[in-house]
């Protein structure tokens, strides 16, 4: 019997984290009301002809720097059931390092080709596959030298699903001291994708993500 | 895949931060003003146009910038465009009720229409933030001068100083005629609004 909820825990190293967690414990939710907390999201539509390859800006532009990657896999909730049209929005940095995001200040060079944002929808079994560029690690904390590892942000919402995470590289250095990581434990191993040989379309590597999306995030496909 | 064979139930993939950079070429003005259909369709929301004016701020009393916050409430009559309540004659066809929008100050603005109450429920709107630092953390906020409060089974559940945290308040009409209601989103430290738990039940 649980009487309370979820105590959340600030990230190490990360002074954001330390100044936007709340401190209290979440509160729980009565019963009458637990259905007006789960949003149904509407299907929206693409912007662009190559929403889906983020290894170039437009279809008659070159390729960016970098190892070009497939990223697939299937989404689906904690029963196994397959979520068809959801919306994955994915972004993430160049190969150096660096966001074209107008806040992201940072000296690491852009790359001319690259723009790295897209989106995808998953089919009627819940598969996805997007292109992009083997993301650069970067310094995300200079005066104590702990790095960001490689990343890939994924954001997916459609029908009863929302769910925002990242997905990770497996054997990179970085991975072990990431605020958000540690603060996962032995469960960051989900978010880690599985390297795949791609022999047959003109990318250099794959990685295999399946995402499954948990709790109430998935209360419209029970 | 691994599955938790307790609940025969696939493990979840790890919710993670939003970081900093949520791309700004995602945003969808559609979702920032729900007071509106599409534009140009002779079509309008049923209900009393309203302005959410929020500012979310960190333990310091700072703007918590660059923050993604999404909303979602019923329509005028009080039902939410959900498929529990699909074929219901009090859907209106021209409100969805689903709202998103990256601040880049802290500070926001949401237009959309006041919600009806519906069966044991005040006027609410359900709050989803995701910000650098933080997974996904959710709350639900309420209109001061809207009747049903005193009886709202959430609001009832926290200590009166908790239920006016969560209490926006009606200052003034804006130059279209919307009403405004403003409110502090205070994340973390002294005046820190309740977030709620959406994944553990009540009795679990």
């Amino acid at each position: 019997m649980s009487n309370t909820g979820r105590q959340l825990k600030i990230g190490p190293t990360d002074n954001t984290s330390d100044q936007r967690t709340p401190r209290n414990r979440l509160r729980l939710i009565p019963e009458i009301a637990r259905e007006s907390f789960a949003p149904y999201v509407p299907q929206r539509g693409l912007s662009r002809q190559n929403d889906w390859d983020l290894t170039r800006i437009a279809p008659d532009l070159p390729r960016a720097e970098g190892v070009a990657i497939e990223v697939s896999g299937k989404l689906q909730n904690e029963r196994g059931t397959p979520i068809s049209n959801a919306m994955l929005e994915i972004w993430n940095a160049n190969h150096f390092g660096r966001y074209r995001h107008i806040e992201d200040h940072s000296n690491i060079p852009l790359d001319e080709h690259f723009l790295g944002t897209g989106r995808v929808f998953t089919d009627s079994e819940g598969n996805y596959t997007f292109w992009t560029i083997s993301p650069g690690a970067y310094l995300a904390r200079p005066d104590i030298g702990r790095w960001r590892p490689k990343h890939i942000h994924i954001s997916v919402s459609g029908g009863g699903s929302r769910l925002i995470t990242q997905l990770y590289f497996p054997d990179e250095p970085n991975n072990a001291s990431d605020p958000m990581a540690i603060l996962m434990g032995d469960d960051f191993e989900r978010n880690i994708g599985k390297p795949y040989e791609t022999p047959k379309i003109d990318v250099d590597s794959g990685l295999n993500f399946d995402i499954v999306v948990g709790g109430r995030n998935a209360v419209y496909f029970e | 895949m691994k599955a938790n064979m307790q609940a025969d139930l696939l493990l979840p993939t790890n919710e993670d931060t939003v970081g900093p950079y949520f791309p700004i070429n995602f945003s969808d003005p559609l979702l920032e003003d729900l007071s509106q259909f599409e534009s140009g369709i002779t079509a309008q929301p049923q209900g009393v146009p309203i302005i959410l004016k929020g500012r979310l701020l960190d333990r310091y009393g700072e703007l918590a910038n660059g923050t993604v916050v999404e909303f979602w409430q019923a329509n005028a009559k009080g039902v939410y465009r959900s498929p529990k309540h699909e074929g219901d004659s009090d859907i209106d066809p021209w409100f969805w009720g689903y709202g998103r929008l990256r601040t880049e100050s802290g500070e926001f603005e949401f237009k959309t229409i006041m919600p009806g109450p519906c069966a044991d429920r005040a006027s609410n709107i359900t709050i989803t933030l995701f910000s650098d630092g933080i997974s996904r953390i959710v709350t639900q906020i309420f209109f001061a001068d809207q009747t049903g409060n005193a009886s709202d089974p959430l609001l009832q559940s926290l200590s009166c100083e908790d239920q006016a945290k969560l209490s926006a308040r009606h200052e003034g009409e804006a130059d279209c005629g919307s009403k405004i209601y403003t409110i502090d989103i205070v994340m973390a430290g002294e005046n820190e609004i309740p977030f709620f738990d959406d994944l553990i039940r009540e009795g679990e």
